[in-house]
């Protein structure tokens, strides 16, 4: 696991974790709302790169520092903001993990280091290092969840383009 | 546990100051990145002023985004504040266009290189123009060359919007031509080779430039009688 600092002295904690075998237990602790701690399960196929979840972390606190999150929990507010997208249900069932979810991303907001070991205790899987969230992204899905044209990825990389997209949909 | 360790600072350091934004430096979860200010005008009223603010700042993030995803390089966008109404970015390492035919203008022209940027300066507006975008503020400082790579970097949409007017499209370049006339006459033709690259990359390059050739003789503003 590793931890980023986000903003004033607020962190991200991430693991990542491959055969997982517990994804659907997982999902109806986190929709009864009885995870504890609660923590944000990401879709790691669609994450090739930590930097646009650190940008969707950023935007997910300054929200909150505001009062104005979209969705009920902050950590929720985590995978509808990586997702890019306005469509909130889309997107936690898009970028959060289904019954069938494998490879997962967890990541808790100024965690500690015991909740990250409840964490990865909760889930039944293998933790693996976070450098490989490159090699084992699904490019394909990605191009199609974010609509991302070759001509973009020309002068692009997906990591960036991701980002870019992340910051714009509000403007949008 | 591993600890990320971050020593860099969320320190805004001023850079720029227009009158439109001020520009920092800054730091954006552990890259260096540039915030873009909208300051508010004290001598508009506070509706209006916020009304204004808020839909240039999404404007040009959309513009932005928008260029990108036509294949036309800018920084990549980080965040947008719509209370703060700044936009954080990349920051590209790389000087300016202005200051590459400067450094040309006093130490004697590299051709090659010259000729590598004003193709891609005219290719990339080509881009933006097939796609329906009009950049508004087209000068060589508008322009950055990344070190690493040497590709060509737009900045500052703040004027951008969409067109696929050839008139609007023929005013871009217009702006274009007299900077570069202005600034710097002693690289050259490259207006022209900018000119041909755009040829090369528009497929409507055919009314634009004839537009362009209307606009030399009157000028930027259309004139409005009749």
């Amino acid at each position: 696991m590793k931890v980023y600092r986000i903003n004033d002295g607020n962190t991200l904690s991430l693991a990542l974790f491959d055969e997982v075998n517990n994804s659907k237990a997982l999902l109806d602790l986190m929709q009864a709302g009885t995870l504890e701690p609660e923590v944000a399960f990401l879709n790691a196929s669609l994450v090739p790169d930590v930097f646009p979840l650190l940008a969707a972390a950023h935007k997910t606190l300054v929200a909150k520092s505001r009062d104005s999150l979209t969705t009920r929990t902050l950590h929720s507010e985590l995978v509808y903001n990586y997702s890019g997208s306005k469509h909130i249900t889309e997107s936690l069932k898009r970028c959060g993990i289904s019954d069938s979810t494998t490879y997962i991303l967890a990541a808790r907001f100024n965690a500690s280091v015991d909740e990250m070991k409840a964490v990865a205790e909760l889930v039944n899987g293998k933790e693996i290092n976070l450098e490989e969230l490159e090699g084992r992204s699904n490019q394909a899905q990605i191009l199609k969840h974010y609509k991302i044209s070759a001509q973009e990825l020309g002068i692009s990389s997906l990591a960036d383009a991701i980002t870019c997209r992340i910051a714009s949909r509000d403007a949008l | 546990m591993q600890m990320e360790v971050d020593t860099s600072n969320d320190s805004l350091v001023l850079i720029k100051q227009g009158a439109e934004a001020r520009v920092f430096e800054s730091n954006f979860v552990g890259r260096r990145s540039i915030v873009k200010e909208r300051f508010s005008k004290k001598y508009r009223h506070p509706t209006l002023d916020s009304k204004l603010t808020l839909k240039r700042l999404n404007a040009e993030a959309r513009c932005m985004t928008k260029a990108r995803r036509l294949g036309v390089s800018t920084p990549a966008l980080y965040a947008v504040d719509p209370v703060l109404h700044t936009l954080t970015f990349e920051f590209v390492e790389g000087p300016s266009v202005k200051d590459i035919f400067l450094e040309f203008g006093l130490h004697g022209v590299a051709g090659e290189r010259l000729n590598d940027i004003a193709v891609q300066i005219g290719d990339a507006i080509g881009k933006l123009h097939d796609g329906g975008l009009v950049h508004g503020d087209l000068t060589t400082s508008n322009m950055l060359v990344r070190s690493s790579t040497n590709q060509l970097v737009l900045i500052d949409f703040g004027l951008s919007f969409t067109s696929t007017l050839p008139e609007d499209k023929a005013v871009d370049l217009y702006v274009l031509e007299r900077a570069l006339i202005s600034m710097h006459s002693s690289c050259g033709d490259v207006m022209d080779r900018i000119l041909a690259a755009y040829r090369k990359s528009s497929k409507q390059w055919c009314s634009t430039l004839n537009k362009l050739a209307q606009v030399r003789q009157r000028g930027r503003k259309r004139t409005m009688i009749g």
